[in-house]
This record gives C-alpha cells, structure tokens and sequence, in this order.
C-alpha cells in the first residue's frame, strides 16, 4: 500500500459519504475527508524517502544533488488547498445552521419534502 | 502601462469589490465603473489577439514554469469578452432592485473577477484556486435572498460543486506527478512523452477532470444541483449563473482537453465520443424534462442543461467546424439565455406568479418585453432569422461532414422538443386578460415596474444583440476564429 493508494482509498470512503449520506452534517463531512485525502496524495508526490529539505546555502550546492531534495511545491500548493477547503467547510456548515432554523431538521429526506 | 493590462482586467473588479463595501451610497457607480474599465482594457487588446497573437504577463515578474503566468490569446479573449460584457448588463439590471446591498454587489464583483482570473491563468492550480473563490461567491449569491430553497438549492451547489473541485484537483495532482510542472503550456509539451510511459496516469487524469468539470457544467447524470440553484436564485443571478458562470466550465474542459491533452492524444483515447454521448444525452433528458415544467425558471433551467448538451455534441466532433459552431453556440447561448432570465424576472415581478399558467396577457402589459422573450426563445429554438440557428447549423454540418449523420437527426429532435416548450409559454403569454392581483407580488421585496429604464435596456441590447448576429453570423464568427485556430493549428506565439 502507497500512500498514493491510500490517499485514493480516502477520496473514495469521502465521496461514498458525501453521496449516500442523508444527514448534511455528515455530507460535510465526506467532503472534509475528500479534501484531506487530495493534500495526503500531493504530499506523497513530493515526498522522498531519506530526502532532504530543499534549501540550499551559498557554496555548499556542489555536494548535494537536487535529486535527494523533497519537493517543495506541493506543500505549498496544499497550504493554498486547505485554507480553500476550510473557508468551503465554514460557508456550507453556516448554510446550514440557517437550514436547522428554519427546517428544524438535517435529513436531505425530510427537507426534499418540505416546500 | 501596456504590459500590465492582463491584471489589470483583474484587478479593477476585485479592488471595486472591497471599495463596495465601504460606501453607501456609491455602490453601482463603482461597481459600473470598474467593470467597464475592464472592458476597455480588454478593447484595447483586441486587435492583437484578433490578429493571432498571444499576449503573455509574467506575475511579478517570474517568468515560465517558475511563476504564475497570465495568457490572453484568442479563446480567453473571446470568453472574457462574453463575461464582462454580461456582468455589466447584470449589474445594470439589478439597479432597481433596492433590497440587493452592499454584500450583493461585492459578491458579484468577486465572481466576476475570479471568472477573469480562471479565464487568464496560465497555471492549472491557479485555475483551481480562482475557480473555487468563484464558486463561493455564487453559491452566496443563490442563497442572497435567504428563503428556504435557496439555501437548500444553494447547500446542494455547495456540495457538488466542492465535489467536482475536489475530482479536478486530484486530475491536477496527477498532471503533476507525471509532467512535474503546472503550467498548461509546459505540461503540454511534456504530456505526449508521459502518455507513452504511464498510460493509465493520463486515463486517470483525463476521466477526473472531465467529472469535475462535467459536474459543473451540469452534463446528464451530474446535473442534479442545476436546475434548484438556476431557478430559485434572484433573476439577476440566473442570468449570471447560466449565461456565464457554466460557461467558465465549459472554458476549463476546452483549455484541458484541446491545449493540455493535445488533440490528437484525445483522439487516441476515443474521449471525443464520451463528449459526444454526453452532449447528445443530456440534450435530450434537458429537453424533455423542460418539457414538463410548470415553472417558467425551472424550465428555462432545464433548457440551459439542453443547449449545453448541443455544446458538447460540436466540442466532441472535434472539427474546425465543430468547434467553431460549438464557440459560437456558447457566445449565443450566453446572450439568449441572459435575454430570457431577465425577461423572467420582470413577468415574475409584474404577476406575483412563477407559474407558466399565471402569465396570461402580459403581451399586453408589456409588448416590447414579450417581444424580445419572443426573439430570444426562437432563438433557443433554432428558427433562421435569429443567432441560435446560425451556431445550430454550423454544429449540424460538421456533424454531416465528419459523418455522424444521426447526430443532426437527435439536434432536430431536441429542437423541435424546445419548440413545444417554448411556444407553450409563448402561447400563454399572448392568450386571454391578465390576471389583476398585483398585491401578491414578488419574492419578499416591493413591486417593481418592468418599464424601468435599467431593467428594461439591458433587454433590449440583447434581443438587438440576438437579431443582429442572427442576420450578420459572420461577426461572431470572426470573434471565434482565432480561438478555433489556436486549439486546432497551436499558432505559435
């Protein structure tokens, strides 16, 4: 097991709840899970074993290839990446508190049948 | 100055949308301003792009790989025109509207400015991350009037549009992972080399991009957040949302497919014909469902979903002329659609009803806005004088050309479908007297009167818009041209 293949299991069980979850709490959630599996995939694309961290100081470069350096970029993508996914997580559970108040229910079931 | 103009367009909405927010009493001023301040700046680059260049902006001066880059070349130019120009005309339209505040107009700034921003990017990530403050800021704008259905139409947006982001990024991931870069250009290059080495990774990133962004183009199976978020949304959102804010979808698949997975890598796969079923698919299931509709928002809705699958059907042909009607079909479904959501919104207001049924008559009260409903739902239909027919018939002869014959045989059934929605509408709006209980009126806010001059010129631009390319095709076409060139030949900057 990679952590890629893993990363996708993740992606998997977050759709699996977001779509055959009634409750939109839980819906929220599966799409939390699917978020958080995206930043382990990109991470494990950047990461080497044993590799180093890419900074590299004035004179010492001609001992260290570039070949051992972890990627950097996708760590800096996934920054951008969760903050997205945190400010989605806020705006959908805020839609949602308006829905308990005036539904007074979460079940996708009962609010389809509500007018 | 030149050189900056790229952001420039950017930027001025996104500077005005938190200048909005400190004013009262200048809002649309400033909202107007900046939007046409980026329309001139976008002016002043056509007869560069027009002529087949490519204007590239290096941000902050990183240049290639390295940095985000901006690219305006003929297919941005073409979709941020459309943007723009409708942005402006939404903004006008919802002038009237008092109970619409300061929030309303940062929010449609925002979107509009994200809109541009996924338009110009250059890098796939960034793309991601504009497409997502877009979708934000839409998914408020449907819950704006904070009734019940829209924020249970604006909560299922929210939860399938996350979805469809999240398959676009994981497609991203793998672009990455394979090519190690995120600029389209440079993952372009370096594609054909790992499509021969790792096969499945491109499969892969091909089919999650493709759902993702099929989610947010609302193709068949995925189409479930479309018609509640398009129908319950104000008037002047439907007009955005389905005018532009699909379109953007349509873009992003556009750019992915034809510029980063070249053509022919495209051809090899055989995806062209998964475009082709869907867009024939979700022609027909828009069509018929549209059919059954008895509110006139919801069945315009659905006929979004139908001229959509039209789109797909010329952008999986593949041909030059597939691609040409396919662009000029988005650029005339963005205005006839705009045409009939603002239409809608002044029956909605001036009746008091969402229901088909309940316009009886209102050709009386208001003959010059049946008129342009009249022009622009012919034109939905594909009836010759108007543009919707010009983009319909070129998709039907590439299909005849490049000898998928049934295909024009499912565009005319489609057609004749939208014909017997749209007449029943028409025919309701022509039959009988009005219907006299105007205190019933309208969505919460005051009864406002359709004759106001903001609500009803945007309308009249784009019915004359409408009559204008149906008569003259080639204008639009000339604005398609060099899009066509670029994703076909790649004219080389």
């Amino acid at each position: 097991m990679t952590p890629i293949n893993i990363s996708l299991l993740v992606f998997m069980i977050g759709l699996y709840g977001v779509t055959s979850k009634n409750n939109l709490i839980k819906k929220i959630m599966g799409l939390t899970i699917m978020n958080g599996s995206i930043v382990l995939f990109f991470i494990s694309i950047g990461f080497r074993e044993t590799g180093l961290a890419p900074i590299l100081e004035k004179g010492t470069t001609s001992g260290i290839s570039t070949t051992i350096l972890v990627d950097p970029l996708p760590q800096a993508l996934m920054l951008t990446a969760i903050v997205i996914g945190i400010s989605v997580t806020a705006l959908a559970l805020a839609l949602v508190v308006k829905i308990y108040a005036k539904y007074k229910t979460l079940d996708i079931q009962q609010l389809s049948k509500e007018r | 100055m030149s050189i900056h103009i790229p952001i420039l367009i950017i930027i001025s909405p996104l500077l005005a949308a938190f200048l909005v927010l400190f004013t009262r009493k200048h809002k649309i001023i400033l909202a107007t301003v900046s939007i046409i301040a980026s329309i001139v700046f976008t002016l002043t680059l056509s007869s560069q792009v027009l002529s087949g260049d490519k204007i590239i902006y290096h941000l902050g001066g990183w240049r290639g790989p390295i940095g985000i880059s901006l690219v305006v070349d003929g297919l941005s130019f073409f979709f941020s025109l459309i943007t723009l120009g409708l942005g402006l005309l939404v903004i006008i339209y919802s002038i009237p509207e008092r109970r619409y505040g300061r929030t309303y107009y940062f929010l449609l700034l925002i979107s509009l400015s994200s809109m541009i921003g996924v338009i110009y990017t250059a890098d796939i990530f960034n793309m991601y991350v504009f497409y997502e403050l877009l979708s934000l800021a839409v998914y408020l704008l449907i819950a704006y009037p904070k009734t019940g259905v829209t924020l249970r139409a604006s909560f299922n947006y929210l939860i399938m549009g996350g979805v469809g982001l999240s398959f676009f990024l994981l497609g991203v991931g793998f672009l990455y992972a394979m090519t190690g870069t995120l600029d389209i250009f440079h993952i372009a290059e370096r594609l054909p080399a790992a499509f021969n080495s790792s096969t499945r990774m491109v499969l892969m990133s091909i089919v999650l991009i493709v759902t993702g962004m099929g989610i947010k183009i609302a193709v068949f199976p995925l189409h479930g957040w479309l018609p509640d978020a398009h129908s319950m949304a104000p008037s002047p959102v439907s007009a955005l949302l389905s005018g532009v804010t699909v379109k953007i979808g349509i873009y992003c698949l556009i750019r992915v497919v034809y510029t980063v997975f070249s053509t022919e890598i495209f051809l090899l796969i055989g995806s062209h014909n998964i475009l082709m079923v869907l867009g024939v698919v979700s022609l027909l299931f828009g069509a018929s469902m549209a059919l059954a509709q008895k509110d006139l928002k919801r069945l315009l809705a659905y006929s979004t979903i139908n001229q959509l699958g039209i789109v797909l059907i010329g952008l999986g042909i593949g041909t030059e002329l597939g691609l040409t009607g396919a662009l000029f079909h988005v650029l005339n479904h963005a205005i006839m659609k705009s045409t009939l959501f603002f239409c809608a919104g002044i029956m909605i207001a001036e009746t008091g009803t969402r229901e088909v049924q309940g316009l009886n008559g209102f050709s009386r009260q208001q003959p010059v806005i049946t008129f342009a409903f009249v022009i622009a739902s012919l034109g939905m239909i594909g009836i010759p004088p108007i543009n919707g027919f010009a983009s319909k018939w070129l998709i039907c002869l590439a299909a005849v050309e490049a000898g998928y014959t049934f295909l024009v045989v499912i565009i005319l059934t489609a057609s004749a479908i939208a014909a017997a929605y749209y007449f029943r509408v028409i025919q309701v709006l022509f039959s009988g007297p009005l219907k006299q209980d105007p205190m019933h009126a309208h969505e919460g806010g005051q009864v406002i009167h359709g004759g106001n001059l903001f609500r009803s010129w945007p309308i009249y631009i784009l019915a004359a818009a409408c009559l204008l390319l149906g008569l003259i095709p080639t204008l639009g076409i000339s604005l398609v041209k060099p899009a066509v060139s670029l994703l076909l030949f790649h004219v080389v900057p």
